[in-house]
């Protein structure tokens, strides 16, 4: 068995483990009402629970691992005269002192992060209404003409307009049916698509662990 | 920090991004990136902080404590599993060693599969089942309501049309081919129309999010600058 083929055959037995385990574990009603439902259940569970635990620590590591990283990949770029990195970096040795010398102390958070992330967001408003401008340019069919329309109807629909309960009321009623059915057919396709994926991934078909 | 501090460093960032709508001018442009770049560095150093005290230093903390398990199996297997996960999360570093990459293949192996199991089971007892059953449930009192079953019609047509539309079997007859009936292409112009208006529903409210999140910053400027 070549390099691949243990990536892929460790992938196999993995999976087929923690779905079999997450399937059936903690839940005796599969097994009857026996006196050893219970314990088996039990027992199912805790190979899906040691892998999940395993993974979660291995994901936290990988995150410490991912931010050393960055902080090379700056210090390197620091030395090749960028100075936004010094930014960065000092941002980074900032935040790591506040936090560790104020433990519980938020104001950092509420002072910096909370404003820049509240700002980009409102930043954000700019480039929809733009695109949605843009839409009739670039899409000038049925199909954009009913986005901008539907998009002006839900935008109306929410003014506080006592002249406007009309258009409020088509509001409500697209939210509530069309919407809800055009949301639920997208979420089933997201989760047949995530079965998809992770079926192919167990069976070795989509190697995205190969590196 | 005080109030007033919080205050002024909270209208100075908010002015720095805001900056960007003025255009990658001299100067100007630079007070956009700088306010990015604290962003990146002080999310990067929360993440590892919330890393840490969040995952790594309560499984650390447990492990100590002779008398908590995580599993039935006790707490010296949970020293095992702590040793084993550090063991695979340094493994990592070991990528750039190319004799070595099936090691550190096998353990992204691990993780992508476990992550791959827990959303096929997510996603078939958390969003297939449920959505499933309550797009083919008709509700018991729709008898005396024609419009309720109406509109539970519209969501079912809607629902299956959508999902129609979706399945792309007849992308190899290059269009409208005689491959796609005329059938087909109905039940896709109408799984279209609600695909269409669910986008604009969410691109509608997007909108509206950022814009009263925008109104907000603003406020809060104005605010700043009477006081």
């Amino acid at each position: 068995m070549g390099p691949a083929g243990m990536a892929a055959f460790v992938a196999f037995v993995v999976g087929v483990t923690t779905i079999l385990s997450l399937l059936l574990g903690d839940n005796p009603a599969l097994f009857g009402a026996g006196p050893g439902s219970d314990e088996l259940a039990r027992r199912l569970a805790l190979p899906g629970d040691v892998l999940l635990r395993l993974v979660a620590i291995v994901i936290a590591v990988s995150i410490v691992i991912g931010i050393a990283n960055l902080l090379f990949v700056h210090v390197g770029r620091l030395a090749r005269g960028k100075i936004y990195s010094a930014v960065m970096l000092a941002s980074f040795a900032f935040t790591m002192y506040w936090s560790i010398t104020n433990k519980g102390d938020a104001s950092l958070l509420e002072a910096v992060q909370v404003p820049i992330e509240s700002a980009l967001a409102a930043l954000l408003f700019v480039s929809l209404a733009l695109g949605g401008s843009r839409v009739m340019q670039k899409r000038a069919d049925i199909w954009g003409l009913l986005f901008v329309a539907l998009v002006l109807i839900v935008l109306l629909g929410s003014l506080p307009l006592a002249e406007l309960a009309p258009v409020k009321a088509w509001s409500d009623w697209l939210m509530a049916i069309p919407v809800s059915a055009g949301a639920r057919a997208i979420l089933l396709g997201i989760a047949l698509g995530s079965v998809v994926a992770g079926v192919r991934a167990l069976l070795g078909q989509d190697r995205a662990y190969r590196g | 920090m005080t109030e007033n501090a919080i205050a002024l460093v909270s209208f100075v960032l908010t002015l720095m991004v805001f900056s960007y709508l003025l255009g990658d001018l001299p100067l100007v442009g630079v007070l956009y990136r700088i306010a990015v770049y604290i962003f990146v560095g002080m999310t990067a150093a929360f993440t590892l902080i919330v890393s840490y005290e969040g995952l790594i230093l309560p499984y650390l903390q447990d492990i100590q404590n002779t008398e908590t398990s995580w599993t039935t199996l006790g707490n010296s297997a949970d020293v095992v599993i702590f040793f084993t996960a550090l063991t695979f999360g340094l493994l990592l570093l070991l990528k750039p060693i190319r004799s070595l990459t099936w090691l550190t293949n096998s353990v992204y192996a691990v993780v992508i599969v476990v992550g791959a199991s827990v959303a096929v089971v997510g996603a078939l007892s958390g969003t297939l089942f449920p959505l499933l059953h309550a797009t083919v449930t008709i509700p018991e009192d729709l008898s005396s309501d024609f419009g309720a079953l109406l509109d539970s019609l519209i969501i079912f047509v809607g629902t299956m049309t959508a999902l129609f539309y979706f399945h792309y079997q007849t992308r190899a007859n290059s269009g409208a081919g005689p491959g796609q009936s005329r059938l087909g292409r109905g039940f896709r112009h109408i799984g279209k129309v609600f695909i269409v208006t669910a986008l604009a529903a969410v691109y509608a409210s997007t909108i509206l999010t950022s814009l009263t999140i925008l109104s907000e910053r603003v406020s809060f400027l104005f605010q700043f600058g009477a006081t």
